[in-house]
């Protein structure tokens, strides 16, 4: 299958969305590519697959938050089949009551959003006024290699210019900046609003992906974060035939280079010789070489699994164990025999974010249950009805419904034998509080713990991010001190999965960032 | 009371019935030693301290590794000039032992150290450093290699739980023996013959650094031909019941060539006189200084510090690596001190300023001047040095500033410690 004497000019680990950019790059400029991939199917989280007969759904990611136009651009995906069914998507909060909450991106929604919360719109204004300003910071810094550690003058000038940026951009973002960096978002946010909903929403948003509760410190920050991943693509998009169309798209850039991206190809090792990564070990025997070799796999088990601890400092290793990648995420696909009819929401927002979350001091309470190994009361989730917007998905008529389950633990107490089904119900229970039709219209459906999530679609500890989202494991300590500049200490291994800068989501930069910073230097 | 004296033979004899065929058995020998909780014992005796005792006309004593060793057992002159002149024997068995093997035990130390163990033959050793992630020292020692898949690693403090932690990926196996082997320092001009005359054959062909099995009156001793006094030195590695053992049959040999027992305040002179830092005292242990001020890289420490940077993966490598290019902040220098007595020395100077401290001094009978190590800053190197001195008389002290240059070369370094044959006799 593998031919023995070909000779490639770099390999990659693992065919997730980001080993898949980072491989089209490569290959966008003229290199041979060799991707290997364990599963069946290239992608990683960001695949479709059919969960019964006629019934197609992103099995994983289900949405494009920022994935930035540079790429898409730059690697041609639409003239290699990538559609969108829906730009721009909205969100929206629900509301027991009916009077669901559009979260405003123009001027007339603003006026209707003003409308329902008259107490609260102006300072919901200031507050997006202000992420956005603090967002426009932070959001170049996502879309390039951060300076080393080691290189004291280079993060001296690092720093000066972001302060100088700062400064720039008004009077108020520097200490704005020092105030948010800690901050958590619940206590910003209760000091900000009055709308039990609207808080509750924008602190939803701020945490998921993450364990943290609200009142984490931290998570302002992480708010700002994930604006700034926004800024980067051109709004929220959902992907013409699930997410799988992306990478679809991604393996066609590939192909049509002269890559060759094999599935159902295990690496057991990086193989290391005279201190340099000099290709891969498959099973089954057999060795792929290259003088390249890019991991988009965890940077944990990269480094103590497949390079081994032994070509490793002990530092290093000390730093990369302890960054446990912690999933906190569960996905639960449905296949329902009719669209769900929720109250008070007009047809053509069925296509939007629909935000279930229940009250700030309840999404604490359900960040400390899941940090416990138990499951939350009132499981807070993002859900997407895509075949509203993309019939191609499911039978006429019916629909598929993707649910992302905020706060579900990584390690269950008592394994998950038994609280599959449990969590399940609850999702589904708290689903009917709004649309009382959709526990009986489900006709199948699959349940994604985070465990399940690692075991499938290869994301270890089933988190998106790949280790904490945090300011401690973000720039150039992400995934740990001394790895954040993409070049392992291993010469000629390059890290570029969702566990290094700028972290995970389906944006694909740190497969870009990672062989962008190659070529340079393949050139000099 | 002396263990002989505890229990009167005459006892021990009536005890016995001599009708009774059974054997009589001594339950005590049955009895499980109680327990004692790790660490609870905090000061600690060397299997030699017996001996020593038994030596010491001083009564001075002094901590070292939580052991009690003499700190000066007759006299610190007339140990030096034994030293010197003849040969001295002292008791350095509190230095921190580790034993590494196991398959990957090479490999291990590979990625452990700063240099290359490429070279390095059964039966030989090595000065080697290691160093943290940023390439500052954790320590020093001396490695050596006892057999294809068997290494000692010899070192002023113990890195026990940073060498486990290494070991991860490694099959190795990585203990500390401190306890279990005890070390005789032989050292000075007449070393070598005491050890043939005590019936150890062949030893003047030994190489500096080398090692060999060999058995004085019996008792089977690892002999390696090292030391920190810049002389011709041996060091003995014995079992800790066989020491005493051998320090007397050395004495009795030795002691018509001259041979004398020494102190620990004699090796810290000697080493003083060779040149040669400690840790702990003229460096911190990077994991132990509370202050990233205090703790320093390897090129601050030695002039040509033992490492290999074209070796791909070692701890420290990444960092060493960059800062081989780059000038140290500081030197540790030998400086000189134009003094006829002896005086405490403490802060460097140049030019009114403080640039540097002294980490160890010491009035060197060698020079008859007092001599120090001290950590100056690279940039004061080439101007002119002072340091301040206290001298104490009776109850008042008096402070001065002294002239300070610094020594090229230590202030002993005798062609004897590499020479071979190593010389049997003056």
């Amino acid at each position: 299958m593998i031919p023995e004497n070909d000779v490639f000019d770099a390999i990659v680990v693992g065919g997730g969305h980001n080993g898949l950019v980072a491989a089209a790059r490569l290959a966008a400029a003229g290199k041979r590519v060799f991707v290997a991939e364990a599963r069946a199917s290239a992608g990683g989280a960001a695949v479709t697959s059919e969960i019964a007969p006629g019934y197609a759904i992103s099995a994983v990611a289900h949405l494009l938050e920022g994935f930035p136009r540079r790429i898409e651009r730059k690697l041609k995906l639409a003239k290699h089949g990538l559609r969108y069914a829906a730009r721009d998507v909205a969100t929206v909060a629900l509301d027991r009551d009916g009077k669901h909450l559009v979260l405003p991106r123009s001027r007339k929604q603003f006026t209707a959003f003003a409308e329902a919360l008259p107490k609260d719109a102006e300072a919901y204004r200031r507050h997006v006024a202000r992420n956005r300003a603090l967002a426009s910071l932070v959001s170049p810094l996502l879309g390039e290699c951060p300076p080393a550690l080691s290189d004291s003058s280079a993060l001296r000038s690092f720093l000066r210019r972001q302060v100088l940026r700062a400064a720039f951009k008004g009077r108020d973002v520097l200490p704005e900046l020092l105030r948010v960096l800690p901050e958590a978002i619940g206590d910003r946010l209760e000091a900000e609003f009055e709308s039990p909903l609207l808080k509750a929403a924008l602190a939803f948003d701020a945490t998921l992906g993450g364990a943290e509760g609200p009142y984490s410190p931290g998570t302002s920050f992480r708010a700002i974060l994930r604006e700034a991943v926004r800024m980067r693509g051109r709004g929220v998009m959902l992907p013409a035939g699930g997410m799988g169309a992306v990478s679809d798209a991604l393996v066609a850039v590939i192909a049509a280079s002269g890559g060759e991206v094999h599935l159902e190809t295990e690496v057991l090792g990086i193989l290391v010789e005279q201190g340099r990564a000099a290709g891969i070990e498959i099973a089954g025997g057999g060795q792929v070489r290259a003088p390249l070799v890019f991991s988009a796999v965890s940077p944990r088990s990269t480094m103590l699994d497949l390079v081994g601890a032994r070509h490793v400092e002990t530092e290093d290793l000390r730093e990369l164990r302890h960054a446990v990648p912690r999933g906190a995420t569960a996905k639960i696909n449905l296949a329902l025999d009719c669209l769900p009819h929720i109250a008070g929401l007009s047809p053509e927002l069925h296509a939007a974010r629909l935000l279930v979350v229940p009250s700030l001091a309840e999404l604490e309470e359900a960040a400390i249950a899941s940090r416990n190994g138990g499951l939350p009361l009132e499981p807070a989730m993002e859900v997407l009805l895509p075949s509203v917007a993309d019939k191609s998905l499911a039978p006429e008529g019916r629909h598929v419904m993707s649910i992302i389950v905020h706060n579900v633990p990584g390690e269950m107490n008592g394994g998950w034998a038994g609280h599959r089904e449990a969590l399940l119900q609850r999702v589904l229970r708290r689903l009917g509080d709004y649309a009382p039709d959709i526990p009986d219209a489900v006709v199948a459906g699959e349940v994604l713990t985070p465990l399940d999530i690692d075991t499938k679609y290869g994301l270890a500890g089933g988190d998106w991010h790949q280790g904490d989202i945090r300011l401690d494991r973000l720039f150039s300590l992400r995934p740990a001190p001394g790895y954040g500049d993409y070049e392992a200490p291993v010469p000629g291994l390059w890290l570029c999965g969702a566990g290094n800068h700028p972290g995970g989501g389906v944006t694909g930069l740190p497969g870009w960032i990672a062989a962008e910073a190659a070529l340079e230097r393949w050139t000099t | 009371m002396t263990p002989d004296t505890a229990h009167p033979a005459g006892d021990e004899a009536s005890a016995i019935d001599l009708d009774d065929e059974r054997a009589k058995v001594d339950p005590a020998l049955f009895e499980a030693d109680p327990a004692e909780p790790p660490f609870a014992r905090s000061v600690l005796t060397t299997p030699l301290h017996l001996v020593t005792s038994a030596e010491s006309r001083t009564n001075r004593w002094i901590r070292w590794n939580g052991y009690t060793v003499p700190e000066v057992l007759t006299d610190l002159g007339d140990e030096y000039r034994a030293l010197r002149g003849t040969a001295i024997l002292a008791d350095h068995s509190p230095l921190v032992k580790t034993r590494i093997s196991g398959r990957e035990a090479f490999d291990y130390l590979q990625r452990l150290v700063a240099r290359d163990l490429s070279l390095l033959d059964v039966h030989s050793s090595v000065h080697v450093i290691f160093c943290e992630s940023g390439g500052r020292v954790l320590g020093d020692g001396l490695l050596f290699r006892l057999g294809n898949e068997e290494y000692r690693l010899v070192t002023e403090e113990s890195h026990l739980a940073w060498m486990a932690e290494s070991a991860e990926g490694f099959r190795v196996r990585v203990e500390d023996v401190s306890a279990s082997i005890a070390m005789l320092s032989l050292q000075g001009p007449l070393s070598a013959s005491c050890l043939a005359e005590a019936g150890l054959e062949g030893i003047e062909k030994l190489a500096a650094f080398g090692a060999l099995w060999g058995h004085i009156g019996g008792m089977p001793l690892y002999v390696s031909r090292t030391g920190a006094t810049g002389d011709l030195g041996y060091e003995l590695w014995t079992d800790a019941e066989d020491a005493p053992h051998v320090w007397r049959r050395l004495m009795e040999r030795g002691a018509s060539l001259g041979l004398r027992p020494a102190g620990f305040a004699l090796r810290e002179l000697a080493r003083l006189e060779a040149g040669l830092p400690r840790a702990g005292q003229d460096y911190l242990s990077a994991f132990a200084a509370v202050s990233a001020a205090d703790a320093v890289t390897p090129f601050e420490l030695w002039s040509a510090p033992p490492l290999a940077t074209e070796k791909p993966v070692f701890n420290g490598g990444r960092a060493l690596r960059r800062l081989a290019g780059e000038r140290p902040f500081r030197r540790l220098v030998l400086l000189r001190a134009e003094s006829f007595e002896p005086a405490s020395l403490s802060t460097v100077l140049c030019g009114g300023r403080s640039v540097g401290a002294v980490t160890t001094a010491g009035f060197s009978p060698a020079l008859g001047a007092n001599i120090a190590l001290a950590l100056v800053e690279s940039a004061s190197l080439e101007g002119n040095l002072s340091v301040t001195a206290c001298r104490r008389e009776g109850l008042s002290s008096r402070e001065a500033l002294l002239p300070v240059r610094i020594l090229p070369a230590p202030a002993w370094n005798s062609a004897r410690r590499v020479a071979i044959p190593a010389p049997l006799g003056l």
